[in-house]
């Protein structure tokens, strides 16, 4: 399936045929689950300055605890892709899909194969005012798992494509909060 | 003593009955609580959760015959719900991974898409029998049925067609190419239509189901996932997963109307009377819309992950 994805789709009929006819039948498709993570933080700052410090889709390496570096090619357009590279190894492309500064949000992409063990990752994040001093962020994510077929292993299977995708929420969020609280 | 029970099972029908309104149900699949909330549109509240098999997905209310269907794609079966008495009645092996569902309009055919094995399963709705598997395309996704019953549709999703199977014969009759990753199927009876709606072209396929030739493709939101017809079948509405958008198309010019905000990861939509029922599966929960202007009226929160994937809304027989 690695393979599958790296090659992309332009030679996935061959390769279909190739597998199809070495192996019994396998679905070349996702399973049909789709998972999801929400995670919410309120910080004790106004929503504007909250937003600033992560409206930049280039700036996740300075606010999210695991992430080395963040560069984007096009900025915040949309179609602009952000190469992350984690601190403990690993890395992850993200397209960006949709954008507005009046939202307070933005949402992306990630192309599959990256160091989550997720498949088909869509996230949103956004920043909502709870009165002037308060703002409430809300990191979203829509996912599968890393294993498309039935009976998945254990380190590709619902559970752990949630626990990761919480994971990164989580310490993010914390992280946040603890950047935008300090006097 | 028998007789005596009888009569007694008989009153407490009747009183249900008489308590029930006119107006049909909601039957919305929670694929996280692996239940189906069951929403009473009369009052618009919850009346009953009724718990499935694991995941649910796919259901289709059949009027006809009171029963409501639910796929559990992670269970591998189907779950048999009677719409009078709101609770499981059976529970039927199906496949490997059964997604979309459908039923022929006299509820006697129940047509199943197993995703894993590329088969469209035909079950005998009333008996609750397997009569056959029928080999589809790759990631059979979404069933609709025409209204003669004769033809069944079917969204084989990652080779980008829909096949059209003869329900007689159950040969497939023909295939038409649509765009990216079709997964719901809708059919418009009173055009002799076929709505396909292609998640990764962000558009939908119009069918003439007579020639089987694309007549129109029309753009919508990113990642088209479900289609009603509301307001006497002149509105196509269209739920966009990835812009948490629903898109009001002019069923007979297919121009969009206006696109509506403010949804949550937006699935399963239906239609009845003059309102809209829209499925949040990340909000968990279910928007009603006025139909005619589009406006939010009211939401009803449900259980986890909710999908409502098929034609959820159904009214038990007299």
């Amino acid at each position: 399936m690695l393979l599958h994805r790296m090659l992309g789709r332009a030679v996935r009929p061959l390769l279909a045929l190739t597998l199809t006819a070495g192996l019994a039948a396998p679905a070349l498709a996702h399973g049909p689950t789709r998972q999801k993570v929400i995670e919410k933080v309120t910080i004790d700052a106004p929503a504007a300055a909250v937003w600033a410090r992560i409206k930049n889709f280039n700036a996740l390496k300075d606010w999210h605890p695991a992430v080395a570096d963040s560069p984007a090619d096009k900025g915040n357009e949309v179609g602009s892709v952000r190469e992350l590279k984690l601190k403990g190894g690993g890395e992850l492309t993200e397209n960006l899909e949709g954008y507005s500064d009046e939202q307070m949000k933005y949402s992306y992409r990630a192309k599959d194969g990256g160091a989550l063990p997720v498949t088909n990752y869509t996230s949103t994040i956004q920043v909502t005012a709870e009165g002037n001093n308060k703002a409430m962020v809300e990191w979203r994510g829509a996912f599968y798992r890393a294993f498309p077929n039935n009976d998945p292993p254990s380190d590709k299977n619902d559970e752990a494509a949630v626990a990761a995708i919480t994971g990164v929420y989580q310490s993010g969020l914390a992280n946040l909060k603890k950047l935008a609280e300090a006097k | 003593m028998r007789r005596c029970a009888f009569a007694l099972v008989a009153f407490a029908q009747c009183v249900f009955c008489a308590g029930a309104s006119a107006e049909p149900f909601a039957y919305i699949t929670n694929q996280k609580s692996n239940d189906v909330s069951v929403i009473d549109l009369a009052t618009l509240r919850v009346v009953a959760t009724v718990p499935v098999g694991r995941s649910p997905a796919g259901v289709v209310a059949v009027s006809a015959t009171g029963r409501v269907f639910v796929s559990n794609p992670d269970s591998k079966t189907l779950s048999v719900i009677d719409m009078r008495e709101q609770r499981v009645v059976a529970t039927l092996p199906a496949g490997d991974g059964p997604v979309g569902i459908d039923a022929s309009p006299d509820g006697r055919r129940l047509y199943a898409a197993d995703w894993y094995t590329n088969r469209l399963l035909v079950f005998d709705a009333e008996a609750l029998r397997p009569l056959d598997a029928i080999a589809v395309g790759r990631a059979p996704a979404g069933v609709a049925v025409h209204a003669d019953g004769k033809t069944v549709y079917v969204a084989e999703r990652d080779d980008d067609r829909i096949a059209a199977i003869d329900t007689t014969t159950s040969q497939v009759r023909a295939r038409v190419q649509v765009g990216s990753h079709p997964f719901a199927l809708l059919f418009d009876a009173a055009r002799k239509r076929l709505y396909a709606l292609n998640v990764l072209s962000d558009d939908l396929s119009v069918i003439d189901t007579r020639s089987l030739v694309v007549i129109a493709t029309v753009k919508t939101g990113k990642a088209p996932y479900g289609a009603a017809l509301a307001e006497g079948g002149t509105l196509l509405y269209v739920t966009n997963q990835h812009d948490d958008s629903v898109t009001v198309i002019d069923a007979t010019t297919l121009q969009v109307r206006q696109t509506l905000g403010g949804f949550g990861y937006p699935e399963g939509i239906a239609a009845h009377g003059n309102s809209v029922y829209v499925v949040n599966w990340m909000d968990d929960n279910v928007s009603v819309l006025d139909a005619k202007t589009g406006r939010l009226q009211r939401t009803i929160a449900t259980g986890q992950n909710s999908r409502g994937f098929g034609a959820f809304i159904g009214t038990p027989p007299k």
